[in-house]
């Protein structure tokens, strides 16, 4: 395949004159005969040479353009006057590439059969729009193509390609960074992490007066190594004392490792498998250091996928452990009689969305119904369901690509009318980035409904022998009485909804909606801690933060940054001022909002 | 029967059947050069599920309009591919039946089976044609050669239609074209979309055998 391509290379404009497409053939005619192809266009082709196999030129050559996938696909129930959201439409645009360059109809009279080689970097830009921006990858078109087409897989693909030459939403870039370089996704430092783990534990040993190791870290010969998604440890320790909870009153063996603990893997949003073979070789390596029996997943979708199933064949790696999802394992616990459950504890209606990634990639779909029918009460299905569920929209990555959040959200009414036809008031599911994706929906749709997870419900639902007794802490007892906290933010709504929540938990509230107004006040007020949004008009909330840390008298003042935006990290963090406290991404609920504020506040 | 007619069904069609063995092969060595991906995992989902399993299912998904959501809410058309096949595969018995077996053709029953099913096909992919036209994510995908694919078939339905009763007496013309547009498709069809049944075997092949791995298929629904 080589060989094909270096024919190829460098070929003039003027080759794809005869491309039939009205409108592309003017513009090539304008550009034709001078210019050569770009740089990073004859590397994407030299780099989809050596990535074909045969599965994925099966699909792009079996193709019959009947558009019985169109219907599958909540971007075009959500767009349906646009075409370009079609899976088929979206898929052909990496098809042309291979046709011109891979497929002898296509080399010899490509007009005839839509190839189409690419050539600018503008062009990869386009492609980048449809393989990021239109495609959350849930695999919905492709079991619905006669034909066996998967489309996400070479998607994923052609994500891939245009990753390698640097062509993908900033976010992507910035979290593929955050993994390379620090391990895991979302730049949790060693140092936080088993800052939080001893927090969590200590929680634990305090609410169950009981001073045993709750959380052990590098335990060597477990019988289980718990892996879980950055997310926990940065927004939501309560899925891991929950996890903890529920491994101490099973009676395992059990750790979880101070490095190589992400499940998540952003290789497989990006298309990078390079990046997927080190992220998945890392964890698998860690847990072949500490002799672990069994590596367990916490619920993730795309963890749980990257991990048990894509991992070691981007690794390369046979694998000498069992792996298993957390779901498995809470469901053998309860079965085996290792913890018991009580399943009138969680009495309020709940249904349960499958992620894509673990229903239609991994088939664990049954699994987490034999465990919501053992913990709940009234637990209602969902229509589509199993591998026939629609995406959370949070998929693919989505979630960190905010250039695309309105075209999410507006394919989000799909999953919408889903979740409202339930009639619940809760939906579960085992996925962090469908917790999220769910999360926005139901705020954009004004649901009204509250997202958890199987292990929070586990958690609830576990019966704790006669001789611990919780030690239940007042409602009334506010943790951060005698605080001072500026809120730092221009949307109104988050102003009222942080201040509230501050508030109503005994600090004293001081607001700014503007970069200036936010350095005044903190001179004046010098509050125990600035909440501060980055994108703002005026001084952006970096200009802010550095301001704040370079003034001797803010200087110590704790920071936690909350963004809707978290490609704009970097405005923090390549600052050379010693990094903020916290940091958080919008939309945020109020349980992560404290969690953060007293992890950053040091508060019990 | 005149020279042209006999040359038309005996050595344009075997030359033509020659060409397409010949191309086919090419092209399924072509696809197999290409590595298949391998998968190092132990198999997720239930224990029920297995490769196999899932390859038979993706394979018999042809036949089960239930299985996918995309057939199963759509059943006219899962009904329209049905005639749109059934069509195809007769057009090209017949096209067997008329210079090798010219006895059956006698058989007004027969005549009436090639009628029905060509015709019916005919009817089925005029509308197909509308439809490829009129609704803007079907233009959007179309090439050149899915037009002129959907158009040809057409008239070989119509012809296949009238070259049924197998008269040449009453002329050959309807016969004639029939035969030559039949020649012109065995040496046209690996090189266009209508190449997709060559490529079937394969995709399902592969997709079935990793969603059985994985437990996805059979597709269970709750």
């Amino acid at each position: 395949m080589g060989k094909a391509w270096d024919s190829v290379a460098f070929i003039p404009y003027a080759e794809d004159n005869l491309d039939y497409l009205p409108g592309t053939q003017a513009s090539f005619t304008e550009n034709s005969m001078s210019k050569e192809r770009s740089h990073k266009a004859t590397k994407v082709l030299e780099r989809l040479s050596k990535k074909l196999n045969r599965q994925v030129v099966g699909s792009l050559v079996a193709c019959v353009h009947c558009g019985m996938c169109t219907d599958s696909c909540h971007y075009v129930q959500t767009n349906p006057d646009d075409p370009t959201y079609a899976p088929a439409y979206k898929a052909d645009r990496l098809r042309k590439i291979f046709k011109k360059h891979h497929d002898w109809t296509g080399r010899v009279i490509p007009w005839w059969v839509g190839a189409k080689s690419v050539w600018t970097d503008e062009d990869l830009e386009e492609l980048k729009d449809i393989a990021f921006g239109k495609c959350t990858n849930c695999r919905r078109c492709s079991i619905n193509c006669p034909m066996g087409v998967d489309f996400a897989t070479f998607n994923r693909m052609t994500r891939g390609l245009l990753v390698s030459v640097g062509v993908m939403p900033e976010g992507v870039s910035v979290v593929s960074k955050d993994q390379w370089e620090i391990g895991n996704q979302m730049g949790v430092l060693k140092e936080d992490y088993v800052d939080t783990l001893e927090w969590m534990a200590e929680e634990l040993q305090g609410e169950l007066e009981d001073d045993s190791d709750m959380i052990p870290i590098d335990k060597m010969d477990a019988e289980v190594v718990y892996s879980i998604n950055p997310r926990e440890a940065k927004y939501d320790p309560r899925t891991i004392a929950d996890a903890a909870k529920i491994f101490h009153f099973a009676g395992e063996n059990w750790t979880m490792p101070s490095e190589g603990w992400d499940m998540t893997n952003f290789g497989l949003f990006s298309g990078d498998d390079d990046l997927g073979g080190a992220v998945a070789k890392r964890l698998f390596d860690k847990v072949i250091e500490l002799r672990g029996k069994k590596l367990v997943i916490s619920e993730c979708g795309h963890g749980y996928r990257s991990t048990r199933c894509e991992g070691p064949n981007w690794a390369g790696m046979d694998i000498p452990f069992e792996m298993e999802s957390s779901v498995d394992t809470m469901l053998r616990y309860v079965k085996e009689g290792r913890i018991k459950v009580d399943k009138s504890r969680n009495k309020t209606p709940v249904t349960f969305h499958d992620s894509c990634n673990n229903a239609r990639s991994c088939g664990l779909f049954e699994e987490p119904r034999e465990l919501l029918n053992l913990v709940c009460e009234n637990f209602t299905e969902m229509y589509p369901n199993r591998a026939e569920n629609y995406c959370c929209t949070g998929g693919g990555g989505a979630m960190s690509m905010s250039e695309y959040t309105p075209r999410r959200l507006k394919s989000g009414k799909v999953k919408a009318d889903q979740l409202k036809a339930t009639k619940t008031e809760i939906v579960v599911t085992s996925c962090h980035n469908c917790v999220d994706g769910l999360n926005d929906v139901i705020r954009h749709y004004k649901l009204g409904m509250e997202v958890t997870q199987l292990v929070n419900l586990v958690a609830n639902a576990l019966v704790i022998p006669a001789k611990i007794i919780p030690v239940s802490i007042p409602d009334e007892v506010l943790v951060l009485a005698g605080k001072k906290i500026l809120v730092v933010d221009d949307e109104p709504d988050i102003l009222t909804f942080f201040s509230t929540v501050f508030e109503d938990n005994g600090a004293t509230v001081f607001t700014a909606t503007d970069g200036d107004e936010a350095i005044k006040l903190a001179m004046a007020e010098k509050p125990d801690l600035v909440t501060l949004d980055i994108s703002m008009p005026g001084k952006d909330g970096g200009k802010v933060f550095e301001e704040l840390r370079t003034n001797a008298e803010t200087s110590t003042v704790k920071v936690c940054i909350i963004t809707g935006r978290p490609e704009l990290r970097k405005l923090i963090y390549d600052r050379k001022v010693q990094p903020p406290e916290g940091y958080l991404d919008k939309p945020v609920d109020e349980d992560t909002l404290m969690l953060n504020v007293r992890k950053v506040l040091e508060l019990a | 029967m005149s020279e042209l007619l006999h040359f038309a069904e005996h050595t344009l069609q075997e030359v033509a059947l020659i060409i397409m063995a010949c191309v086919y092969t090419v092209r399924v060595f072509w696809l197999l050069r290409f590595k298949a991906g391998k998968e190092r995992q132990p198999a997720t989902g239930a224990a029920d599920t297995t490769p196999r399993k899932g390859i038979l299912y993706s394979w018999a998904n042809i036949v089960m309009p239930w299985g996918m959501e995309s057939t199963r809410t759509k059943p006219l058309m899962y009904i329209q591919f049905v005639i749109f096949h059934v069509g195809v595969t007769t057009a090209i018995i017949m096209s067997f039946v008329i210079p090798y077996l010219p006895k059956l053709m006698e058989s007004n029953g027969v005549v009436l089976f090639f009628q029905i099913t060509t015709g019916a096909a005919f009817i089925i992919a005029v509308l197909r044609i509308i439809r490829r036209v009129s609704g803007p994510v079907l233009r959007a995908i179309s090439t050149p050669d899915d037009y002129f694919s959907l158009i040809l078939l057409t008239a070989w339905f119509a012809f296949a239609f009238l070259a049924a009763p197998n008269n040449s007496a009453a002329g050959e013309t309807n016969l004639l074209v029939y035969f030559f547009l039949t020649a012109f498709f065995l040496i046209y069809v690996p090189f266009s979309k209508i190449s997709h049944y060559l490529y079937y075997p394969f995709t399902r092949y592969y997709f079935g055998k990793s969603m059985g791995f994985r437990g996805v298929y059979p597709i269970r629904r709750g």
